[in-house]
């Protein structure tokens, strides 16, 4: 009797507890989207009026809207290529059980484990001696570097859980390597390849710290034209411009979902 | 640890009855190839080169090992490479505190709720860090929020500005980077049985010891791969510490952030990178050992 009442006393403890941690998680995103619509030209509470100023002020800044479709390009891209080479890799060294593939495995991920403002710095002195002048494509290369182990964890722990016998059963059927990779394996892994992908493309829109070596005009990343737009003034455009990209962000979320489901993500 | 018997995949010529035995390989190990020789070209190698930049000191007329000499022998210096130390321990034990009950309240209480809480998780990640540390400098400036309540409510009589100060950096930090605590610990201690947890409170356990002596070992793995995470993480971002504490706190990532921007002595950027590296190496020496032990999942 006592115990139970214990358990519930703990339980709603707790509860509060969590309340007041979402409420911390929540608060300051819902605050930026809510700041975003203000009619003033400053940013002070209580906001007095809505409007959608600063969405027009974002249209018309060009380097906000130029920026957003060099990320966009950039991050479609460098996801594509890591799924290019992350997916081989992955599905290459899963089931092997020697230690080269288990350190190779290891090192595949290891780019999203060293600081990336380390290799951001390096890989702008190692591609300015290899390319002439910085330009998207050291932009690609650099986002690949952090897309592949993206994509090669998740496509490794599903490949992983996946029984080696549906793969050998089709091959004794007849058949061919390409064929049990194509009506076998692939359509297994595909949730692991998406939530990768998924990963990869979030994390490159979101780059700060490799992006920022490479900025020129052309080549300036959305997080690096908000970052100097907000040393030099604070006002609420920058609100807008978050809560735009959040939502292509939620977009690319919902459309995966859509088409494979955020359980199965989630699983990944 | 793995088997150590088995050795490399059957290659062609090798015998059937032999090949039978182990698990069917479909795509062979060379297709690794593509993967290994991008990151070896465009991971490895710039990493190397500049591990050889910072020592560099000859370019300038001095000994090879001068900037790391300037790094750890100069106060200064030596105090950015305290506070980088001292904001990672800080603002991972505070994830390990604040999140812990959250990733506990998750797996054992939440029921219905738990899809809401996952999804407040979620979230900060879909948004930028920008988005998020601009949304604490509205909380936290002069003209803010925070500052507004605590004037009307009369604690304080004028304005504060709470977003200049240190503590809204750990604050900024503490916010980024406790969802990747809490996932990882509810991770792990979504695979504990909690008839454990029961059998020894049936033994006499207050729930207390129970949760000490019974579920809080056993969710040491994720305790530990969060920890990792959260410390590598943070002694690898500038933008909180530039956009809040008004630069009052300065790590090693934001100096050489601002040794690339402002003076331009990137060979002494070379060599901050180099120290940051070999921190970095050890966490994932740590990481790879807890990895192992549970298989690919982070």
């Amino acid at each position: 009797m006592s115990r139970g009442r214990r358990t519930s006393l703990e339980k709603s403890m707790l509860g509060i507890y969590v309340a007041l941690f979402v409420l911390f998680i929540m608060g300051p995103i819902v605050l930026v989207v809510v700041v975003s619509f203000t009619s003033a030209s400053f940013i002070a509470f209580p906001i007095e009026g809505y409007s959608l100023r600063w969405y027009h002020r974002i249209i018309e800044y060009r380097p906000f809207l130029d920026s957003l479709l060099v990320s966009m390009k950039l991050a479609a891209i460098s996801a594509m290529l890591g799924v290019l080479v992350g997916v081989p890799g992955a599905l290459a060294l899963a089931r092997s059980r020697s230690r080269l593939a288990s350190t190779l495995s290891t090192f595949l991920l290891a780019p999203i484990s060293i600081p990336a403002v380390v290799l951001g710095f390096s890989l702008l002195y190692y591609l300015s001696a290899l390319i002439q002048g910085v330009s998207f494509l050291s932009l690609v290369i650099a986002h690949t570097v952090l897309a592949i182990p993206y994509i090669t964890r998740t496509v490794l722990a599903v490949y992983r859980s996946m029984s080696p016998d549906l793969e050998e059963a089709a091959a004794v059927l007849g058949g061919n390597r390409w064929q049990v990779l194509r009506y076998v394996t692939l359509p297994q892994v595909k949730p692991g390849i998406f939530a990768g992908a998924v990963f990869a493309i979030l994390t490159s829109l979101d780059n700060l710290p490799i992006s920022f070596f490479f900025g020129t005009a052309t080549t300036n990343t959305l997080p690096v034209v908000m970052l100097s737009y907000m040393q030099n003034q604070f006002d609420p455009s920058i609100a807008a411009i978050s809560t735009v990209q959040m939502m292509i962000s939620v977009l690319v979320l919902l459309l995966v979902n859509r088409y494979y489901g955020i359980a199965k993500l989630n699983a990944a | 640890m793995m088997a150590s018997d088995s050795t490399l995949p059957a290659k062609g010529a090798a015998p059937r009855a032999a090949a039978r035995r182990k698990p069917y390989v479909l795509i062979r190990p060379v297709w690794a190839l593509p993967a290994v020789l991008f990151l070896a070209m465009f991971f490895v190698l710039p990493l190397v080169h500049n591990f050889l930049r910072g020592f560099g000191g000859e370019a300038v007329g001095q000994s090879p090992w001068f900037y790391y000499a300037k790094l750890f022998t100069d106060i200064y210096y030596l105090g950015i490479l305290g506070e980088t130390l001292r904001v990672s321990l800080v603002v991972t034990v505070a994830c390990l505190v604040l999140g812990y009950p959250v990733a506990y309240f998750m797996v054992r209480h939440a029921g219905k709720w738990n899809a809401l809480i996952l999804f407040c998780l979620i979230t900060p990640l879909l948004t930028s860090v920008i988005m998020r540390t601009f949304g604490w400098q509205v909380l936290l400036s002069r003209t803010g929020l925070l500052s507004q309540w605590l004037l009307s409510l009369g604690l304080i009589d004028r304005p504060v500005d709470l977003a200049r100060q240190p503590i809204a950096v750990y604050i900024g930090l503490v916010h980024v980077l406790i969802p990747f605590m809490v996932l990882s610990i509810a991770a792990v201690l979504r695979g504990i049985d909690e008839r454990l947890e029961e059998s020894a409170r049936a033994l006499g356990a207050t729930k207390l010891g129970a949760f000490l002596r019974i579920t809080l070992p056993l969710s040491l793995d994720g305790v530990a791969t969060g920890c990792i995470l959260v410390f590598v993480l943070t002694n690898g971002s500038f933008v909180t510490m530039l956009l809040l504490g008004g630069g009052r706190v300065v790590t090693l990532p934001l100096l050489i952030y601002q040794q690339f921007n402002l003076t331009q002595d990137t060979l002494f950027a070379s060599a901050m990178g180099n120290v940051l590296l070999v921190a970095a190496l050890i966490c994932l020496v740590l990481q790879v050992r807890f990895i192992r032990r549970k298989g690919v999942k982070a």
